[in-house]
Parts: structure tokens; sequence; C-alpha cells
């Protein structure tokens, strides 16, 4: 049987667009520092460290966990990172659950980030495109989510007045996250009339560029309640992924998220999400994939999306509140979001949320993502 | 700190031939070959596959998140997936966590790397600290280099002891069927060889060849309905040494012997001598000789005796990393390689003894910077 994982530990870094006080050895040092400190652990006690950042060509740095083992007191530890693009944050701490569950490691330190402000994102990203057969045809990430979204307009009702209403409801979460860096209110009429970027996608359907970080520390459930007294449990993770240029590929609905969906409630007893769930942490690289995120992890029929950001369900005193902190709209630095959101949820569930804690939040559900809209992680926390 | 009861088993494993330059093939066939290689003579398919964890690199591909150009052909679709951006067998040591913990049956552990498609001279000094070692022009020859020098000088030792050791590996190389070498280079050709980062020369470097490797982990349920005799992974670790080349402890590697001293220890195993055999990754000879003896297979300094021995484990029968270096899966061949003698299907290489037990070695970063080490048995 697998041991239990608790996360007794999280901390995030001051998030910026532009971190010039450190490098991203610096970063991740800071936010690694906050979170042993937060566990009341040194890295003495640390068995071993998964590093999650973004492409290497967002920073340009090669195998960045090496230059990072010393900033980070790693020396003669494992130290390995996972690279899922936008959701590494989470496949990182899902390689480090699997440490913890199989027994082979007590305490692990995942640390998460992204140093956007040093390379060329949209760039890099367009070199996810087969050099062959792809890079003649699409630049950046944004104009195959247009058509993602052009597509459940019609089919699923995912109108720009819904999405626009995500990004009043994350932008107006975030002055309320210290973390956030974007304060800045929003409305649906100022996200309908800001300049498109590549329509329907516009200005203010679209999360800031950071800088930042976020760490966690895992502990084997036996030894969680002797470290921290409210541990929060991590009851599953998942992470899926979809095979490029899949013929039968759905625009509608994304089976990696489906599917990771499933295993993961299946393995933490989930049978009714909109109701077993106190609070959500999701990932939106853009505000209207939140609607969809609605729907592939069952918080609502397939369809149902725009009907439940209009009913309020999903803000903070709503019965489902989904990003609490802001999500993307408060702080991108993409590599770490993954992170961010499980760290959010740790928060949430042991009652350190602060200023915008659900109150009784008791079972939180995190999401997160990357690549070419193909990878998908799903978690499960509990207190 | 559990038990070393075994749990998780190599039920399988591919590769491709190792080959500077495959001209006639891209990243995708070089997997594919590696896969259906791998579930040749197993009744196992994809269909059985729960997960995939695989090994390559970006900078290598010239491709964001190239993991994602490569699901298909993993058989990734569907599945969990995730991308080690370390030498496969970092993956190994995932998938064996994830089998171990009980989360899933069968594991698909894929490594590939085609480095003539891209600077291996590039990868390397992008690794590197970008403000204060960078611009000194670091990169893996200059690293190699020096480490070599502070090896030969710490231990007293000269140049001869590292043309002996890569021609060993050279004529092994040319023995294996899976590693393409037109003539094995002698003692004299090796020594005769240009001069690229003193005093290391040209054929005590580590080659680049384009290869791609697979492994198939399964559970003790599974393992045993495929076998009788399965080929366990009875323990794994890794450490990594600090990035500062300077900082690191001259001619030796530490962080090698910490990964091997956790191995050996969740493996049970008092003495290394003791396995059949031994596979390890280096990127010149002297860093060939240097695992060697943090493997603790013999004393410091001493380990071109462990080359010489007439007795104790057989070194490097597949001819090491040195002659076939498919940058991200050198490890992982290792393992392929070490699981291929257990199983007695090396073919031409294949050792004269009954390999039941066996030290795989791997190594990643500037100056060999990261080790893991895994041991694997009947």
């Amino acid at each position: 049987m697998p041991y239990d994982v608790a996360i007794v530990g999280t901390g995030q870094t001051e998030h910026a667009r532009r971190r010039t006080d450190v490098d991203q050895a610096g970063l991740a040092r800071e936010a690694a520092l906050r979170a042993l400190a937060d566990a009341e652990l040194s890295m003495a006690d640390v068995d071993s460290v998964v590093v999650a950042s973004g492409p290497v060509l967002f920073a340009a740095v090669n195998q960045p966990e090496k230059w990072l083992t010393d900033a980070l007191g790693a020396r003669m530890k494992p130290v390995v990172r996972v690279t899922s693009g936008g959701g590494t944050g989470l496949a990182g701490a899902a390689f480090a659950f699997q440490q913890v569950a199989s027994g082979i490691a007590e305490k692990v330190l995942v640390v998460a980030y992204d140093k956007l402000s040093e390379g060329a994102l949209q760039y890099s990203i367009s070199t996810l495109y087969d050099p062959f057969w792809g890079r003649e045809f699409a630049v950046g990430i944004m104009g195959f989510s247009a058509a993602y979204w052009r597509a459940r307009m019609d089919e699923l009702g995912h109108t720009e007045e819904a999405a626009a209403r995500v990004s009043v409801k994350n932008h107006a979460n975030a002055f309320d996250n210290p973390y956030a860096h974007m304060k800045k209110a929003v409305t649906i009429e100022e996200v309908l009339a800001s300049p498109p970027l590549a329509w329907p996608i516009k200005l203010l359907d679209v999360p800031p560029i950071s800088d930042g970080a976020c760490a966690i520390v895992l502990a084997r459930g036996d030894l969680a309640p002797k470290v921290c007294s409210r541990p929060a449990w991590i009851r599953a993770i998942s992470y899926y992924a979809e095979a490029e240029n899949g013929a039968g590929r759905s625009l509608l609905q994304s089976e990696p998220l489906q599917l990771a969906a499933r295993r993961t409630y299946r393995l933490a007893g989930i049978t009714n999400p909109r109701r077993q769930f106190d609070v959500v942490e999701l990932q939106e690289p853009y505000s209207y994939f939140e609607l969809s995120y609605y729907e592939g992890l069952g918080l609502c029929a397939p369809g149902g999306a725009a009907r439940l950001i209009e009913s309020g369900a999903t803000e903070r005193d709503g019965d489902i509140p989904v990003n609490p902190s802001g999500g993307c709209m408060g702080a991108n630095p993409i590599g770490a979001v993954g992170l961010i959101r499980l760290a959010e949820a740790a928060l949430q569930v042991t009652g350190k949320a602060g200023a915008h804690q659900i109150e009784g939040a008791h079972r939180a559900l995190v999401q997160s993502g990357g690549g070419w809209a193909n990878l998908r992680g799903v978690a499960v926390v509990c207190a | 700190m559990m038990a070393s009861s075994p749990k998780v088993a190599i039920v399988a494993s591919g590769q491709t031939r190792m080959e500077p330059g495959r001209a006639d093939a891209q990243h995708i066939d070089l997997i594919a070959e590696a896969i259906r290689v791998a579930f040749l003579g197993v009744p196992l398919s994809m269909r059985d596959v729960d997960f995939v964890i695989d090994a390559g690199s970006d900078v290598l591909d010239g491709r964001s998140i190239s993991n994602c150009g490569f699901l298909g052909v993993m058989g990734a679709h569907h599945k969990e997936e995730s991308r080690v951006e370390e030498d496969g067998l970092w993956a190994v040591w995932y998938a064996w966590q994830k089998v171990l913990a009980g989360h899933a049956d069968v594991g698909l552990v894929v490594g590939y790397g085609k480095p003539s498609e891209a600077s291996i001279h590039d990868f390397y000094a992008s690794q590197s600290e970008p403000f204060y070692q960078r611009p000194l022009g670091l990169n893996h020859l200059v690293a190699a280099g020096l480490q070599a020098s502070q090896y030969l000088h710490r231990w007293r030792l000269d140049e001869a002891a590292l043309a002996r050791v890569a021609a060993v590996d050279w004529a092994n190389a040319a023995a294996n069927p899976r590693v393409v070498v037109e003539e094995a280079p002698s003692i004299a050709d090796i020594a005769g060889s240009g001069p690229v980062s003193p005093p290391l020369r040209e054929l005590m470097l580590s080659r680049p060849v384009d290869g791609a490797a697979v492994v198939v982990l399964a559970s003790e349920r599974v393992a045993r309905k495929l076998s009788a005799e399965p080929i366990w992974i009875r323990g794994m670790w890794a450490a990594m040494d600090e990035h500062s080349l300077g900082a690191r402890e001259p001619g030796s590697f530490p962080a090698c012997a910490a990964a091997a001293s956790r191995a050996y220890a969740l493996s049970a195993l008092g003495d290394p001598n003791s396995v059949d055999l031994v596979e390890v990754s280096a990127h010149s000879a002297a860093g060939e000789l240097m695992v060697l003896e943090a493997l603790g297979l013999s004393e410091p300094g001493a380990g071109a005796r462990v080359i010489d021995a007439a007795s104790g484990p057989a070194i490097n029968p597949s001819g090491g990393a040195l002659p076939a270096d498919p940058v991200m899966a050198t490890g992982l061949v290792r393992l392929t390689e070490a699981h291929l003698q257990a199983m007695r299907e090396a073919g031409t290489n294949q050792v004269n003894r009954d390999v039941r037990s066996a030290i795989v070695h791997a190594t990643g970063g500037l100056g060999m910077q990261n080790h893991c080490v895994a041991v694997i048995g009947r």
C-alpha cells in the first residue's frame, strides 16, 4: 500500500512582471526558504528535490536545476527537473508525490519557477510546433487557443460575455491575495472593449506575464503530524497527455482533463465534485479556459459553464468558489502556476489563506495543464 | 526506510543501434525502433502500458516541450505521461517509484538523443551558470579536461592510464552488435589522437551518437506472470554535486559515491564487487575511472585496476559511454545493456558468466555534476 502524502509547508516569492533583484537561482531560493520556514524544516531534513520549470528557452539556461542546486542547498541530494509545459508545477508535484508515496523518500522539496522577463515567451512557445509541418502555420499559443474558443462559442455557449465574467471575477479576487502583483479592477464592458489579440481573445482575457516561484514540502503521512499541526493531504494527483495531431482530438472538451479528473476522483473518492469540493484552484491561461475546465472537471454539464459563472456559484461567496486567489490573472509565472494552485489549495484547506480564505474549506480541487492544451493534471487536497 | 524486497521488475527493454549521425531516422523513428524491439518476444503491447515517463532535451531537439511531439509514438495518448529533462535512467527512477507506490502496474520509460542535429557544445555551454562561469567559455570538453588533469595529478597517474581504459571500451564496443564502430582504435591510436582538452585526447572523450532506448517496468504481480525469474530493480538513488566547477572536490565524484551508497543500502548490497556486471557512463576516460572508484569498486585512484582485474564484475561489456554517447539516453542504454546480459540476449558481446546482478550508472551535466545508480538482479 502506498504511504499517505501531506503538504507540510508552502512558500511563494513576491511575484512581479520583472524581478531585477534576483536571478533564477535567487528566485527559486526565495520560494524554497519560505516553504522550509513554513514547515519549520531545513534542507538537512529534505531527502530529495524536484525542480519544475517551463521550457528552457523561456529563460535561456539549459537544465537549470543544476545551477539552482547550490542556491537550494541541495548538494548531494537527488535533484531532478520535470518539464511539462505550463502545467509543469503540478507535474513536478506529481513526481514528488510518488517519491513519498513509494516510501523511498520521507520529505521532498518541490520548487517550481519561471522568470519570464528573461526570455521571449511567444517565440519560445512557437518552437513547440513540428519544425517541418507546424512552424510554417502556427505562431505562439494564442492562435490555436482562439480557434478552440471560437468552436466552443457555438457548440457550448462559451460567449465573450461569459469569459469576461471570469476575467472580472479573478481580477477582483487578486486584490486580496498578497502574492498577486496584478491588482486591476476590470468590468465586463472593459473586457469586451479591450483590444482583440487573436479574436475572440482580447487583452483583458489574458493574464500578466510574471517572474515568480513557488515551493512546497511534502512529507510521508506518518511523519506529517510531527512536522506540522495542520497538514494538507494530497489524496490523489494525475497528469495526462493527449498525442499531437490526433484526428479525433476534440476542440470542445479536453479529453486528457476528463481522464485526469476521472482517475483522480476515483482514487480520492469523489463522486459529486460540485458538492464535495469547497474550493477550486485552476490554471486559466486565458479567461475562457476556466469555462472549459468547469465542464471538464464536472462542476457542471457540458454547455453549462456560462450559466455557472453567471449564477455567481464560482464567486468567493458562491457554493463552488473558483480561484479565490485570483488565479493566473493575479500572477502568471507559467512554470510555477501549477504548484501555486496546489499551494493555494493547501492554504485553503488548512485555513491559512488569509484575506481570500473560503470559510470552512475542507476539500479542494486543483487543475493545471500545458503543452498545446494537451497536457492536463488534476489533484485533490483535503484537510 | 523501506525494506529492500524487490517489487518492480524490468520486463522488457529495447534500443536502436548507436551510430553517429543517423541520417535515415528522425527522433520519432529512433523512438519507434527502440519500442518495437522492446515489445518483440514479450506478451505485452502498448495497450498494457499504464503510463509513460520520457527523457529528452528541448535544447538538443531544438523544440520547446519536445515530448509533445513524440507522445503518439511513445504510446502516451490518453495516458499519464511526464518528461524528465535528464538522462533516461532518472526517468526509470521516477517510473520505479510510481510502480513501487502501487499506483500503476506497467510503465514505459523512453530516452532518446539525436545530437547529430544539434550543437553538443551549446547543449553543455548553455547549462553553465550564465554570469560568472559561462563567460569563461566553460563547456563539457574544458570541464572534462580540467577534471582529468586534477585526477591524474591527485593520484599521480599518467595519460597512459586514460588511453588504456578507452582502448578496452572501444574494443568492447566493436564487439557489441548495437554500436556502430568501423574499427576499434588501439592504445597507440588513442594516445596519438588529436589533443582536445589536455590531458584528454579525441578518443578519450565520449563520442556523441544518435539513438534511443526503452525499458518496460512492471509490478511484481505482472512480472511474475511474464517470467519465472524476473529481473528486479533492487534499489536506485541519485545525487547532484554543486554546480560551480571550482568548488567541487578534485579528482573524485562524491555525488556518485553518495548515490551509490543509498542505492546499495536500498538493495542490501554489501560489496559492490560481488555483482556480476557493471555498466557506467562517463564523458571521458578519466571520468570513467572516477566513477568506478566512486562506486566502491576500487580504492580512490586505482580505478584502472578494476578494468584489468581477472576477478570481479565485468566492466562495460557494451563498451560504455565513450564509444557511444546518445546524450539523454546514455545511462538508460547502460540499463538496457545490463538487462540484455542478464537475459543472455546480448549477442556477440554476451559475457561468459551468469549475470544475476548488476550495477548501472548514469551521469549528467557539465563535468558530470549529476549521478544516478541502480542495482538490478534476479
